[in-house]
């Protein structure tokens, strides 16, 4: 028995929103619900980073969500797939080079499938989570990593903070 | 004994569809004090309106605040800017406005349903819910063109005139949801289960919930009765009749008893509004900038709107205020919250249908 043939037939989701209007978010939920039902496909939402397989992330990636988002990502166990649901998401939209934005999400992590449209329709939605699992089968267990913010926590008293922030990790690999 | 412990929930969880953290301790799993912290989706849509955006493109740019209501975030600045612009808005723009208006409040209302169904376990109430909202999804699409972000309200009046085949279609949508919507009462009044789950749990004393300020669905809930669609004559609802619907108890169970009653009445509006729909142009020309200061008021699914702009004659406002309902209700969420069960906060957090988007902008 291969792992990869069974992993196709129930990949299981974890949906971020990284400051969304909530538009894509809603979409999603109706995905889930009977009328688009991803369920068939064997898709579920687990709101657990170790379990998931497929990333959907919305919204441009706020300063404040940024390492969050990262921190989801390198919690996920290989291979993983990331989808980016939203114009907003593939490439900040409407919220571009506003103050408190980064202008999309493939500035902090690798991103496998797009979704545009704002808001993104459900159909399009399962067309490029279809479309994620495709990659999905073709990936190794190589660990892939997010492009930024990806500095080591440490404590301090009661406070965990994590070192330089804004640092690539190509900067903390060399 | 008494076990303290501290729980914190979010920013990222599966009880939430937004990233909130609220920090719990509890004492023998009651909760005794909360911390909240909702500001993780800040975007800064306010600046961002004073400076890089003109007057015109100010109503799409302010749907993008929230997705859920995103029709009365561009109604309530569209609205505060014509006061201040020379522009004249029909009669019949002023009811296609309302239109799409209580199209949003029932999906939003529905869709809070059923994330109430979701965090207290009913898992096929869930599912349910979210299939007759569906129907609500498509009247919206077959009235603007979109689903959720449809951008239907602009300066001058509506971008979409609708015929009789459209208002024949919606009018079907409605009168099928209507049929349903017993059966979905029934579900969540009725059940001896859900009862059990809902009655007296998250509960807010009129008392408490008209000194802390809060607005919308949890304070009609408690008594308060209060409702931006009579208080304000920015649109003609008194034409429609209507009159807002208040419960006394206060807890989960009356605020899932008012959002249905809410459905139902919002149809009912709905069919006033198809029926009565007054001719004229759906469309007007707007002339010259914003000069002066104006403000507007909606009601929002969640309570009441705020918008405040300010224009010096340029084509950028000078000032952008949004005051949201689910920041008015900010300090009765605390209140709420302090000596419940630990194991019912996602249902109470769910029915007090916080939107974060909005909140943080």
């Amino acid at each position: 028995m291969r792992l990869e043939r069974f992993r196709k037939k129930s990949p299981w989701i974890l949906h971020y929103n990284a400051g969304s209007c909530n538009g894509c978010d809603i979409e999603i939920l109706a995905c889930l619900a009977p009328r688009y039902d991803v369920e068939r496909l064997g898709i579920l939402n687990r709101g657990n980073p170790k379990q998931a397989d497929i990333l959907l992330v919305t919204g441009p990636v706020t300063h404040r969500s940024r390492d969050r988002l990262v921190e989801l990502y390198t919690q996920m166990a290989e291979p993983k797939v990331v989808v980016a649901v939203g114009s907003c998401t593939c490439s900040g939209g409407i919220f571009r080079h506003m103050y408190h934005v980064g202008d999309g999400v493939d500035q902090f992590i690798p991103v496998d499938s797009y979704v545009a449209g704002c808001a993104a329709r459900p159909e399009q939605i399962i067309e490029g989570v279809a479309r994620a699992l495709e990659i999905l089968e073709h990936k190794s267990h190589e660990i892939e990593r997010p492009f930024q913010l990806r500095g080591p926590l440490y404590c301090s008293g009661e406070q965990t903070i994590r070192r330089q922030m804004a640092a690539k990790v190509s900067d903390e690999t060399n | 004994m008494i076990k303290q412990l501290h729980i914190p929930l979010g920013s990222q969880h599966a009880a939430l569809l937004e990233p909130l953290r609220l920090d719990f301790s509890t004492e023998n799993e009651r909760i005794v004090s909360v911390r909240s912290d909702m500001g993780y989706v800040h975007r800064g849509v306010e600046h961002a309106c004073m400076n890089r955006f003109d007057f015109k493109k100010v109503p799409f740019v302010v749907a993008r605040v929230c997705g859920l209501c995103a029709i009365t975030h561009s109604t309530a600045a569209v609205l505060a800017t014509e006061q201040i612009v020379e522009c004249m808005v029909s009669e019949r723009a002023q009811w296609l406005r309302m239109l799409a208006l209580e199209f949003d409040r029932i999906h939003s209302h529905m869709l809070c349903l059923a994330h109430v169904a979701e965090s207290s376990g009913y898992e096929a109430l869930f599912m349910h819910t979210m299939m007759e909202r569906e129907r609500v999804m498509e009247a919206q699409e077959i009235l603007s063109g979109n689903r959720v972000q449809f951008d239907y309200a602009t300066l001058g009046g509506v971008t979409r005139d609708m015929d009789s085949q459209c208002a024949q279609a919606l009018l079907a949508k409605v009168g099928a949801l209507k049929s349903v919507l017993s059966g979905l009462r029934d579900r969540f009044e009725a059940n001896w289960s859900t009862q059990m789950r809902f009655k007296g749990v998250g509960a807010i004393t009129l008392e408490e919930a008209y000194r802390l300020g809060t607005v919308g669905p949890i304070a009609r809930a408690a008594g308060v009765r209060t409702d931006i669609r009579i208080e304000s004559s920015h649109l003609p609802y008194r034409a429609l009749g209507f009159e807002p619907i208040v419960a006394l108890e206060g807890d989960l169970y009356a605020r899932n008893r008012l959002r249905l009653e809410e459905i139902a009445q919002s149809i009912e509006l709905i069919e006033r509004i198809l029926e009565g729909l007054p001719e004229g142009a759906h469309l007007s020309k707007v002339r010259g900038r914003p000069k002066g200061e104006a403000m507007a008021r909606i009601e929002a699914p969640r309570g009441e709107l705020f918008y405040y702009v300010r224009g010096n004659g340029g084509a950028i406002f000078e000032r952008l205020r949004i005051r949201t309902p689910t920041y008015a209700n900010l300090k009765a969420f605390e209140a709420i919250f302090l000596g419940q069960e630990y194991s019912s906060i996602p249902a109470i957090l769910a029915s007090l249908d916080p939107c974060m988007s909005c909140t943080a902008k």
